[in-house]
C-alpha cells in the first residue's frame, strides 16, 4: 500500500447484543484505509460515519490502556497497535476477544480476569505491618533484583493473553496467564513476603498446573511479555518451596535516608540566542 | 501445595518410567543388540522367560514398580485432562475417586502374578 493510495476493506464485524440477539453474527462494512491506518481507526470510521450503535472499547490508541483487545483475523491483537495493511487482505474479520463474555458487539467483560488478577493479591504483601502502614522510607532493590520481575510489571491487563490462552478455552475456572504472571512478579519481588498467602490460591486444580506451556500468551502479547516464562518460574519456586529446597529469603530492609545529596547537576545554558 | 505435589510426583514418575520402560524394552525387543555385548536373552518374549524372570525379586519388583509408576503418571494425567474439560467441584471428586478405585484394582490385578510366583505358586 502505498502512502497516498487508498483501498476499500471490507470490514467483517461481530455484533451481539444481548438484549435483542440470542447469538453474535456479521455485519460487514466498507472502510477506506491508506497506509498507517489502524483496525481501530477503521472501527472508528464505521461508528462515525456508517452505524453509531457500534460498540467497542478505545481510549489511549497508543498501546497503552489495553482497552481495545480484539480478535482480528482470528488472533487477538489491540486494535490500535495493529496496522489493516498487516494482513496484505481485502477482508478483517474483527471479533470480541474469546474465553471472555460478550458484553456488546466487540466488548468483552473483563471481570473473570479482573477477579483473577486480584485473587492472587498482586501488590506487596508484608509482615512488618507498621512499615506497610506508615512507611519511614524506602524499600532497598537492586538494579539486578529489579530485573527478575520487571518485564512482568508491564503487562496492561488488556486479557489478550487469556484470550489466546488454549487451557483458558478448555477450562472456565483456569486462573489465566495474566493473573499466574502477575503472582510471579510479586512473589519474585524480593520487597515482598506474600508467598504464603498467594501459594494457596494458584496451586489449585484449575491453577497453575494446567499451564501446558503451549506459549500462546507470550506469542501473542502486544507489549512483549513472557506470561509462560513467569508461570514456569512460579512452578519452579512452587516445586522447591513443596520439597524444601527454598532458602528462606528475607525481605528487603528499609533503606535509611540519605544522609547528604549530591547537588544536581545544572540544565547547560541556551546555545541559540535569544532574541 | 497438594498439587504441587502430585505434579511433582508427576515429573518424578515420568523419569523412572523412561528408565525402566528403557529397560523392558531393551529387554523385550533388542536381544540382537544385547547379543552383541554377549548378553544372552534368548526367547524374552517367550511364556516360560517372563514367568522365569516375574518370579526373580529384581525382576519383580522392577514390574511391580513400573507398573506403580505408569498407573500414577497415566491416570494422574487422565484426571488433569478430565478436570480441565468439566471444571466442577463434585466431578473433580467423582473423578478423583474413580481414578484411585481404578488405580488400586489394576494395581492389584498387575501384581498379582509376579507377587504368586514370588510366594512360590505354580502357574501354568
Amino acid at each position: 500500500m502505498n502512502e497516498d493510495e487508498t483501498k476499500q476493506i471490507t470490514f467483517k464485524v461481530q455484533r451481539y447484543n444481548s438484549e435483542q440477539d440470542s447469538a453474535p453474527y456479521f455485519q460487514e462494512f466498507i472502510v477506506p484505509a491508506s497506509q498507517g491506518t489502524t483496525v481501530l481507526e477503521g472501527l472508528i470510521y464505521i461508528k462515525e460515519n456508517l452505524d453509531s450503535t457500534l460498540a467497542f472499547r478505545t481510549s489511549c490508541r497508543m498501546g497503552i490502556c489495553g482497552s481495545c483487545g480484539m480478535l482480528i483475523n482470528n488472533y487477538p491483537h489491540l486494535a490500535c497497535h495493529t496496522q489493516i495493511e498487516e494482513f496484505h487482505s481485502d477482508t478483517l474479520t474483527v471479533k470480541s476477544l474469546p474465553n471472555l463474555p460478550i458484553i456488546k458487539d466487540l466488548v468483552p467483560g473483563l471481570n473473570p480476569l479482573f477477579e483473577n488478577h486480584k485473587s492472587v493479591k498482586p501488590y506487596i504483601l508484608r509482615c512488618d505491618e507498621e512499615e506497610m502502614e506508615k512507611p519511614t522510607a524506602e524499600f532497598a532493590q537492586t538494579p539486578q533484583q529489579l530485573q527478575t520481575f520487571l518485564q512482568f510489571t508491564y503487562c496492561i491487563k488488556c486479557g489478550i493473553c487469556v484470550a489466546a490462552c488454549p487451557t483458558a478455552a478448555s477450562d472456565k475456572l483456569f486462573l489465566g496467564p495474566q493473573a499466574l504472571a502477575q503472582c510471579y512478579r510479586y512473589c519474585a519481588d524480593n520487597r515482598d513476603e506474600g508467598e504464603q498467602e498467594r501459594f494457596p490460591v494458584v496451586d489449585t486444580d484449575h491453577g497453575i498446573w494446567h499451564c501446558h506451556l503451549a506459549g500462546a500468551c507470550s506469542e501473542a502479547c502486544p507489549k512483549g511479555l513472557d506470561p509462560a516464562l513467569a508461570i514456569q518460574l512460579l512452578k519452579r519456586r512452587l516445586v522447591s518451596q513443596a520439597i524444601g529446597l527454598r532458602k528462606k529469603q528475607e525481605p528487603a530492609p528499609v533503606v535509611s535516608p540519605p544522609t547528604e545529596t549530591k547537588p544536581k547537576v545544572p540544565f547547560p545554558e541556551f546555545t541559540v540566542k535569544q532574541a | 501445595m497438594r498439587n504441587t505435589y502430585l505434579q511433582f510426583l508427576q515429573l518424578v514418575t515420568g523419569i523412572f518410567i523412561a528408565v525402566l520402560l528403557g529397560i523392558h524394552m531393551v529387554i523385550m525387543h533388542l536381544d540382537a543388540i544385547l547379543g552383541f555385548f554377549g548378553v544372552d536373552v534368548t526367547e524374552a518374549t517367550s511364556w516360560e522367560s517372563m514367568i522365569e524372570r516375574a518370579g526373580q525379586g529384581v525382576w519383580a519388583g522392577l514390574y511391580i514398580a513400573l507398573l506403580a509408576f505408569v498407573l500414577y503418571h497415566a491416570l494422574n494425567g487422565l484426571r488433569g485432562i478430565i478436570l480441565e474439560l468439566t471444571p466442577s467441584a463434585t466431578t473433580e471428586r467423582i473423578v478423583t475417586w474413580v481414578i484411585i478405585a481404578f488405580g488400586i484394582i489394576a494395581f492389584i490385578g498387575g501384581t498379582y502374578v509376579p507377587l504368586a510366583l514370588l510366594a512360590g505358586q505354580e502357574l501354568s
